[in-house]
């Protein structure tokens, strides 16, 4: 197999990174109708998996599991969780030839052999969905012509993907639809029913491509969501101890601190973040993700040219046939950081504290979302698909820290997140040794110790400026107004 | 002057026959010297009885009060219908043929006065000095008000009961005599029974807060959240409260009369091996308010689940509900849509940066949150909502800044701003503070006085009943 993005003109390959476009709510007045009835067998059962599956059915869709022989016969966990939800559960060879559409949410590194194995079981002209495009893209896999294939990816762990069903609403989903498999034209509709039966419609549905889905999402899950998350734990939890700042207190400030500087995120985009601050600290802040965004540049650019070139993709694959090698020992590495092993101690730290306190952490935060999204729309990747794929996903992230650490936010990222993620780190954490020596604890761990909270009202109307005048900003109003009613993650 | 000389008065478990017309119930009431208290509660509550306790009236049955003193003034309706009677009975009771003019006002009030000399200046302030020859039962009701306040004042009480001592008094008078009770705060203690609260005077320390024949709440006035809780209580107990009608334009689908709004058949949960509902038989018609009971772990909340289609085992079960066969292609906002909800964990899963009157609204929506733009008329509901429940100032605030008993309120409005076919509380209590339990009770009283909502009430104590409902189910814990 070859990488399919490769195999495509360059015109065709700028055309598909483009592709995006945000979804009006009156596209999906036909509601769940073009799946009403038909069978619906969703092949593996983890988070997305599971929390699809129930909001499909509570959409009043067909729904059932197939699961391999041996997941069923020793009662595995994925067996149990579709089980105890009253789904109906089966082998492949049960269900798949009954299905009219197939589900393929199993994790990106079984694709290739899931649907090689499922291909063949498939009834004529029945749909194959992923949730990601990996396999299509990269690893090039050949779906047989009758066969439909479509993309319906909420942007949220899967957790969430239910959470947000139940109360009525959904999370940002996109959908595209494999231009090479589509022989009967219903394809978009396909998608625009499951993204209604999983509730993504109340939250936005952007139309995108197999390819910009792949090329964004896999350069965004390394650098800023989880390789800038991590590299900037370690970093900071190190030079807070190393300033003398009590250990459980840093510990604290960072497993928690990103969660809350995030949330600001969330609501108010980068200027929001940065206006929670007070105007010296924030000054200070926009000073140092300037400085940052210099050094890391160079770093952001060489993962989106990877990931575009397939280089990435390609040396992941080579670890997967290594028997997991390289991410192995990466995560064991992680295990053993100073961060990962110091609980956060018994200190209260109010929501104000975190903000100004965690300088740093906001100006790493800033400059990761924005080189992100400055790199991926510089590739030809349009800014609705760079915003989800940088800010709006920050936060998302930032609250699997805020439970257990790196490592749950490790556990919970798919396998080529964290693969690219250790990739990042590795790199970046070299890369900003020099700063880092510069960095004292008034950008982290203590905050200014100011005696003049004055500022110079040009240099004050210059950073306000900046701020709000970067491109992540004006896209994120847009799409952040498409969510009436902004919640915290819980 | 004499300062307060007193000990604690004390109520300890006293309950009061009043002619068997009238029960107070196992009353516990300290009073302390200093302490000036105000009585309050709906009508019939037992706030005048209470006040006429202490004045020695009714019969103990049990309990023990101690340290009640001597002299004890009481002003109140009763005691001024009872001289007034006395006063007709006089004339009925003439056997003379003479036209009897009873006893004259200046003899109310200077026969066996402790304190002439208060007496006349009283009498001069409440301008009662050219009435003082005429008989007493010729005086208006306002007047025989004046003439017994004043009798109670000028005999140095040592315990002043004043029973809606202000209702009836023109302007300039209520003025006096306000003046003049916060003249004698520091040697007379008052108690003072009120229905209003805005009428409680400034030296007023403590509430009693009457329910049933019972002293259901005491509260410090100093303690301000406790105290404007207790304002809204009794505003919900006392205005005469009209739920707000449903959405006369987005109206629920019209159900079968002849089908049950529940059905379930032999419904059984199980995790693995552990059954935690084994084949449950229950059905719910229509108007049959429903409690639901059993320890914790029963089951309860699942089997509450399998109705609200929140729980997956619902597609595994027989279950019909508001006209669907469970597992046929129905939604579960096709559910959803007939059914009122309030729990515990709904108010844990509540957590929205949203205002209060965007939470009723979205009870029109089953949504936690509003991702909707909502209508002029259901914010026209919403605002009803707020009103009845005292909160038509709190629209606009911030949901999660109220306190934990407000929210309780304004998620059971949500719940049943769409006058849904059923109303599912489940524990709509816990957690509460007793004030804010008899506010969530008396709100769903008056629910369950309405007609069209089910109510299927759930709590693990099968005895806290509420009434109007007259159907149990009890869950027991499988082992």
């Amino acid at each position: 197999m070859a990488n399919y993005f490769n195999t495509l003109p360059l015109r065709e390959q700028l055309a598909q990174l483009a592709k995006c476009r945000f979804m009006d709510s009156s596209e999906f007045a036909d509601g769940v109708e073009a799946l009403k009835g038909k069978k619906m067998v969703v092949i593996g059962c983890g988070a997305q998996g599971l929390n699809q599956g129930l909001n499909l059915r509570d959409s009043g869709l067909d729904v059932s599991y197939a699961l391999r022989p041996e997941a069923i016969a020793q009662k595995r966990q994925s067996w149990k969780n579709a089980t105890e939800n009253g789904f109906v559960v089966g082998t492949y060879e049960d269900l798949i030839p009954t299905a009219d559409v197939v589900l393929n949410l199993t994790p990106d590194k079984q694709h290739t052999p899931v649907v090689t194995a499922v291909m063949p079981l498939m009834k004529k002209d029945a749909c194959l969905s992923y949730s990601h495009g990996f396999n299509i893209v990269e690893e090039g896999m050949k779906i047989r012509e009758d066969l439909t294939v479509i993309m319906v990816a909420p942007k949220c762990p899967g957790s969430e993907v239910r959470a947000e069903y139940v109360r009525g609403f959904g999370v940002p989903t996109l959908i595209a639809v494999h231009e090479d498999n589509d022989p009967k034209g219903e394809g978009l509709a396909l998608a625009k029913a499951y993204a209604v039966g999983t509730g993504g419609h109340k939250a936005g549905v952007l139309m995108s491509s197999f390819i910009a889905e792949v090329k964004s999402d896999l350069m965004g899950e390394q650098t800023i969501l989880c390789g800038m998350l991590q590299t900037g734990s370690i970093l900071c939890f190190d030079k807070m101890v190393e300033e003398g700042i009590d250990a459980g207190y840093a510990s604290r400030l960072i497993q928690f601190g990103w969660e809350t500087i995030t949330e600001a995120l969330k609501y108010g985009g980068v200027t929001n973040m940065l206006d929670r601050l007070s105007n010296p600290a924030k000054i200070k802040a926009f000073d140092l993700s300037e400085e940052l965004k210099v050094i890391m540049r160079p770093l952001y650019n060489k993962h989106q040219d990877d990931i575009i070139s397939g280089h990435f993709s390609q040396t992941m694959m080579e670890d997967w046939a290594n028997d997991d090698k390289n991410l192995l020992q990466w995560r064991a590495d992680t295990a053993e950081t100073n961060f990962e092993k110091t609980p956060a101690g018994d200190v209260e730290i109010s929501e104000q504290e975190f903000f100004d306190n965690g300088i740093l952490m906001v100006a790493m935060v800033k400059a990761g979302v924005e080189l992100a999204f400055e790199t991926m729309t510089a590739a030809g990747i349009i800014a609705e698909s760079a915003y989800y794929e940088s800010l709006h996903e920050t936060p998302l992230i930032a609250n699997t820290i805020a439970r257990k650490k790196l490592y749950e936010m490790n556990a919970t990222i798919s396998d080529t997140a964290e693969y690219g993620c250790y990739l990042y780190n590795h790199a970046c954490v070299p890369l900003l040794a020099d700063f880092m020596k510069d960095i004292k604890t008034d950008v982290i761990g203590k905050g200014l110790s100011l005696e003049d909270t004055g500022v110079d009202n040009k240099r004050l109307i210059e950073v306000n400026t900046a701020l709000r005048s970067h491109p992540v900003e004006a896209v994120g109003s847009v799409l952040r107004g498409h969510m009436a009613d902004m919640k915290k993650i819980v | 002057m004499d300062s307060i000389r007193l000990d604690n008065i004390l109520l300890n478990k006293v309950t009061v026959n009043f002619d068997d017309r009238f029960t107070l119930s196992e009353i516990d009431w300290t009073i302390e010297p200093n302490q000036h208290w105000v009585i309050t509660g709906t009508n019939g509550a037992g706030k005048s009885a209470l006040a006429a306790v202490l004045a020695g009236v009714g019969e103990i049955e049990n309990g023990t009060i101690t340290g009640l003193p001597k002299n004890v003034g009481l002003v109140s309706f009763e005691a001024q219908a009872e001289l007034i009677a006395k006063e007709l009975k006089k004339d009925d009771a003439d056997i003379m043929d003479v036209i009897s003019l009873g006893t004259p006002v200046h003899e109310m009030i200077f026969d066996n006065c402790q304190d002439p000399e208060l007496a006349h200046s009283l009498v001069e302030k409440f301008g009662l000095s050219k009435l003082l020859d005429r008989a007493f039962r010729k005086l208006s009701t306002g007047e025989t008000r004046k003439v017994m306040l004043i009798r109670a004042l000028s005999n140095k009480p040592d315990l002043l009961i004043l029973d809606e001592p202000f209702d009836g008094l023109d302007v300039d008078t209520l003025a006096m005599l306000q003046a003049h009770l916060a003249s004698i705060v520091e040697t007379t203690p008052m108690i003072v029974v009120l229905n209003r609260f805005d009428e409680m005077p400034d030296f007023i320390t403590h509430v009693a807060y009457v329910d049933k024949g019972r002293v259901e709440l005491t509260v410090d006035k100093k303690e301000e959240n406790a105290f404007n809780e207790l304002y809204q209580l009794l505003h919900l107990k006392t205005t005469d409260l009209d739920i707000p009608e449903a959405d006369p334009v987005n109206k629920l689908p019209a159900l079968d009369p002849s089908q049950p709004l529940v059905k379930l058949n032999q419904a059984t949960i199980k995790y693995g091996d552990t059954v935690i509902v084994d084949k449950l038989d229950w059905i719910i018609e229509r108007g049959q308010h429903w409690q639901l009971s059993g320890p914790n772990g029963s089951g309860k909340t699942c089997v509450l689940s399998l109705i609200t289609g929140d729980h997956p085992q619902c597609y595994t079960n027989d279950i019909f509900v508001f006209g669907f066969q469970r597992g046929n292609g129905e939604s579960i906002w096709q559910i959803k849509q007939f059914i009122g909800y309030v729990s515990t964990s709904l108010q844990w899963e509540y957590r929205v940066s949203t205002s209060c009157k965007n939470v009723i609204i979205s009870g029109f929506y089953d949504s936690i949150g509003m991702y909707t733009k909502s209508t002029d008329n259901q914010k026209k509901i919403a605002d009803q909502w707020l009103a009845l429940l005292g909160m038509a100032d709190r629209g606009d605030q911030p949901f999660n800044k109220l306190s934990y008993g407000d929210q309780r309120l304004l998620l059971i409005a949500r719940a049943m701003v769409k006058h849904p076919p059923l109303l599912i509380l489940d524990e709509p209590c816990l957690g509460l503070d007793d004030m804010n339990r008899q506010l969530v009770l008396a709100l769903i009283e008056k629910i369950c006085q309405g007609k069209e909502t089910t109510v299927l009430y759930v709590n693990h104590h099968a005895e806290d009943k509420i009434k109007g409902i007259e159907n149990y189910l009890g869950l027991k814990k499988n082992s």
